[in-house]
């Protein structure tokens, strides 16, 4: 059976332009809303926007919050979560405006297209331990 | 020496292949070379994938097996490498090479495979979907099972290696992934067709898996051995006949609980004991793998080029 070459370059062509789109895309500079919140966090809806943290205020999950941002997000956003490269300054009015369900909404669901992945991964009450660790970081 | 121990001493031989020694010194080569390390959200299935996707720039390099017991030929385990990388947050291309060796038979190369998954929607929803392409160069020898499609049979793999291997074929693979998460718990469901460019009809397959930590919270502290580091679950999957003959009758299933073990340091330990659940499969499917993730992968690889 001959080897189909044509299909093989192809592929390898399509995924090349597709890392060049996607590279594209992430570049682009971030809006805020009137309250000065990311507009990829404030497009959460009302709904998700109101939920209440349930570890708000909670020492130890602010110190587990903390363990998985070492663990997941420090590799962009930094160990001091002041930003890296793409990634944003997680200190800012633009994040540290957001309520917590805003942020426990754009932790669930990411933003794909700028290179921020999906958490949804990590159970509910993990996210919601990251953010009452974001949250101390105003 | 007793005869179990000479099994055993025969069974290391095999693992331990020129391969798979290869292959472990190529992964701990990479992995020195660009040390920090991540926790992934994995799901840690064999055979069914989720919508999970690997982070943006990371790589994950896993080390696995398969060790079936067959009724008609010799036992075999059938190690593979992959390298999985996270293009962006809604593509994770990965490669692997696989390898098997069949007990009192030999020891063979037996191809290479390259999958995509797309994440076609930008949000979370009640079930996400993900496309799968895979391009597939492996012989007849390949044993990993990675899935099961169409009348795959445990006696098509009964024929000694010498003449598995005289075949191979040039095949992709799609699958549909539908996936949610609900209270912790991973759901999944894959739809696969499989078709070989040599003329052959289209097979379909499925893969059904659900996963849970054993704990959902974190704990404050670093630790190795607490519960929220275990994630247990469960795979069922077989073939579904081909285009000429969808159905059930004469394919093979398998039932394989599951569990992981995610250390903190990024390296992460999971085995899956499938069980054949007729006549037509393997009595016994014990896979296992240890995996390890290195973040920003991608952007220390391209720093070594400025």
């Amino acid at each position: 059976m001959s080897r189909p070459r044509g299909l093989i370059w192809a592929i390898l062509i399509a995924a090349s332009l597709a890392f060049a789109a996607a590279g594209a895309a992430r570049d682009k500079e971030e809006l805020t809303d009137s309250r000065g919140v990311l507009l990829s966090i404030a497009k959460a809806p009302a709904k998700e926007r109101d939920w209440k943290n349930p570890y708000e205020g909670d020492a130890e999950a602010m110190l587990a919050g903390k363990k998985l941002y070492l663990q997941h997000c420090a590799e962009c956003h930094g160990k001091n979560a002041r930003g890296m490269r793409n990634a944003v300054n997680l200190r800012t009015p633009g994040v540290q405006n957001a309520t917590s369900g805003e942020l426990a909404w754009f932790l669930r669901n990411g933003n794909l297209w700028r290179g921020m992945p999906s958490w949804s991964g990590l159970p509910d009450q993990r996210r919601w331990q990251i953010v009452t660790y974001l949250k101390t970081l105003r | 020496m007793s005869r179990r121990s000479a099994t055993w001493l025969t069974y290391l031989q095999h693992f331990f292949s020129p391969f798979s020694l290869a292959a472990l010194a190529f992964a701990g080569l990479l992995i020195a070379l660009v040390a920090p390390v991540t926790r992934a959200q994995d799901t840690h299935y064999f055979v069914a994938y989720s919508h999970h996707m690997e982070e943006p720039g990371s790589l994950e390099i896993e080390f696995s097996t398969n060790y079936a017991t067959q009724k008609a030929g010799n036992d075999f385990i059938a190690p593979w490498v992959e390298f999985e990388y996270g293009a962006t947050a809604w593509w994770t291309t990965e490669f692997y090479l696989d390898t098997q060796s069949t007990f009192s038979d030999s020891t063979l190369f037996t191809g290479f495979r390259w999958e995509n998954r797309f994440r076609p929607m930008m949000r979370e929803h009640w079930i996400n979907p993900v496309l799968y392409v895979e391009y597939e160069n492996t012989t007849d020898a390949d044993k990993t099972l990675k899935e099961v499609v169409g009348f795959d049979n445990q006696s098509d793999f009964a024929e000694p290696n010498s003449e598995l291997n005289k075949s191979y074929g040039h095949e992709i693979e799609t699958k549909l992934i539908l996936s949610s998460d609900y209270k912790g718990w991973n759901i999944s469901e894959n739809f696969i067709a499989e078709k070989n460019l040599g003329h052959e009809p289209w097979e379909f397959g499925y893969a059904l898996a659900a996963s849970r930590p054993l704990r959902l919270a974190a704990t404050p502290n670093r630790c190795n051995f607490c519960r929220e580091n275990f994630v247990a679950g469960a795979e069922m999957y077989g073939g579904l006949g081909t285009a000429a003959s969808l159905t059930l009758s004469g394919t093979s299933h398998y039932f394989a609980p599951l569990l992981a073990w995610e250390l903190p340091n990024g390296v992460s330990f999971r085995i899956s004991p499938g069980i054949g659940l007729n006549d037509n499969s393997f009595r016994l499917l014990l896979r296992w793998g240890v995996t390890y993730e290195i973040s920003g992968f991608g952007r220390k690889v391209r720093s070594m080029f400025r």
